[in-house]
């Protein structure tokens, strides 16, 4: 019984954080940004949500597109503030770490002026219900977490295989220069991109406040984590971010039921400080070839 | 100033539209603090096929960079197809190629500026960046794998795993995609067996250019020998026009 409550929490977390990671990998290799803004795109998200929730209607499939929803537009805001202006200048990575830290700044404190302090809750997205599985209690909201990110990873990914907006992002993410060559316009590439991973931090703040509040300041444990799941993985690898959030969810839920929920952000750096030493690259960093900084 | 033209003796013998492809008047272009091209002047008419000839170093990049708005900056006129591309610029390299590909351009960079992660078909659908190139890429493959047969067997392999020889067709093919009216071409025997080099060679002279035209910066001069219609020199970041015309055409006549 334990076992299995340890190993569905780990598929859970990673499912979620795997999706951020996820975000957050493909906006670095594509673009060559560290978006720090992809919290707060995150908070704005949930509070998307929770605005509808409030006033239009609490049914699940709304609350989710309006996270997906308020999430692109999150990214997309981001992209015209911060990479738009700064990508083609001298000492691009640094104007747009500085540049989207600043954007999360002033946006968390927006959001903590406008809606207070006081943490936000979603109406519960997936119902009530639970699956027995030979002594596995399956609850509707891991079932429903775990199934939802699925849908929008394999979403993106098939996306990003078929179409030729995907190419484009896929030609960016391998070789900027050429892609460039081939005629591919950085900028409206780029809010492709932004678009898109804000749409995945959006569904990860939804899915999330069935766990955790809607806070202001509840994108930043999220966003660190997905980016240390992305670094931890290889930046800018897909697969490398998948095994690296299963590894570091199921890392999560055993400090949470051994030493305590306190802890895991302790364990966690530990053990990708870890795995860093032994590939710096990460883990998949030499299946892929990566946008190297 | 150094003014190129194609008026000269094969002139007469070439009865081709007279439509300026490409017009360079007063390009300089560098990087940073170097300045690599300076003040060069070139005309290429519609249906050309010329060759450019300089040692290492020379510029013979950093032109067709240029050309591309790759540079880390340049001034002087750009005309292609008569939509002005060229601008002063003393950032953003790259920020405008898209455009300028979009107006006619392919560049065939040297070195094979690939992506390593695509696969052959996914790479030559990736030139294909006009509307139409796109709705006609099915037969447009067809078109380049008639150029290179080799590729036939490779299209759903990564670029990565190919042989030098293969990432060069590969690179030729991405470019001959879409609807370039001019066609920049890179060093295109650099770093391949003599053979292989030579059927590169050989590959490119066979593309129809109706009423585009293609520039071929070469070290080698001996594979562009007489199968051009004209061979520039350049030294030093600047054209020296006939200097070589003596090697271009006269005595071989066309493959």
């Amino acid at each position: 019984m334990d076992l299995w409550f340890v190993i569905s929490n780990a598929i859970v977390l990673a499912c979620v954080y795997g999706t951020l990671a996820i975000g957050v990998s493909i906006t670095w290799s594509s673009l060559g940004l560290l978006n720090l803004a992809y919290g707060f795109i995150f908070a704005l998200a949930g509070y998307g949500a929770w605005v509808v929730s409030e006033y239009f209607s609490d049914w699940g499939p709304v609350l989710l597109a309006t996270g997906i929803l308020t999430g692109a537009l999150g990214g997309i805001a981001v992209c015209a503030l911060a990479f738009i202006p700064t990508h083609d200048k001298p000492n691009f990575a640094i104007r747009g770490l500085i540049a989207t830290l600043a954007i999360s700044l002033l946006g968390t404190q927006g959001l903590l002026w406008w809606f207070g302090p006081r943490a936000k809750t979603l109406p519960g997205i997936f119902g009530d219900w639970k699956i027995s599985l030979s002594g596995m209690v399956l609850t509707a909201d891991k079932v429903g977490n775990v199934l939802t990110s699925i849908l929008m990873l394999v979403a993106v990914l098939r996306w990003m295989q078929s179409s030729r907006r995907g190419l484009e992002i896929r030609a960016m993410m391998m070789n900027p220069h050429a892609a460039s060559i081939v005629g591919i316009g950085v900028r409206r590439t780029s809010f492709y991109v932004m678009a898109i991973t804000g749409s995945m931090a959006g569904l990860a703040a939804v899915l999330l406040s069935q766990t955790y509040y809607i806070s202001p300041f509840g994108g930043l444990t999220p966003m660190i984590k997905g980016v240390s799941i992305a670094l931890c993985g290889g930046l800018g690898s897909v697969r490398g971010a998948v095994i690296a959030a299963m590894v570091l969810g199921l890392n999560e839920s055993l400090t949470t039921v051994t030493i305590g929920g306190r802890y895991v952000l302790i364990t966690q750096f530990v053990f990708i400080i870890a795995i860093l030493l032994v590939r710096p690259r990460g883990i998949a960093g030499i299946l892929d070839k990566a946008r190297e900084a | 100033m150094n003014f190129i033209s194609l008026v000269g003796p094969e002139a007469g013998r070439k009865p081709t539209a007279k439509r300026e492809v490409l017009n360079v008047r007063g390009l300089s272009a560098g990087y940073g603090p170097m300045r690599v091209i300076h003040d060069l002047d070139l005309v290429v008419e519609a249906g050309a096929r010329i060759g450019i000839v300089g040692l290492n170093g020379h510029g013979k990049s950093t032109l067709f960079y240029g050309i591309a708005g790759l540079t880390g900056w340049q001034r002087g006129s750009i005309k292609l197809n008569g939509v002005e591309v060229g601008r002063t610029r003393s950032q953003g390299p790259g920020r405008y190629t898209h455009e300028i590909v979009r107006a006619g351009l392919a560049l065939i960079p040297q070195g094979d500026e690939i992506f390593y992660g695509l696969t052959v078909e996914e790479h030559l659908d990736s030139g294909a960046f006009t509307a139409r190139a796109w709705r006609e890429r099915a037969e447009r493959k067809q078109r380049i794998l008639k150029i290179f047969p080799p590729l036939k067997k490779l299209m759903d392999v990564p670029v990565g795993r190919l042989s030098g020889g293969e990432r060069r067709m590969v690179s030729i093919g991405r470019g001959l995609m879409g609807d370039a009216a001019l066609y920049l071409v890179d060093e295109p025997s650099l770093g391949l067996a003599p053979k292989i080099g030579k059927s590169v060679i050989e590959a490119l002279m066979s593309v129809e250019l109706g009423e585009s035209a293609m520039i071929i910066a070469e070290q080698n001069v001996a594979v562009l020998e007489g199968r051009v219609d004209r061979i520039i020199g350049m030294h030093a970041g600047q054209l020296k026009g006939e200097a070589s015309a003596a090697l271009a055409f006269h005595d071989h006549g066309r493959g």
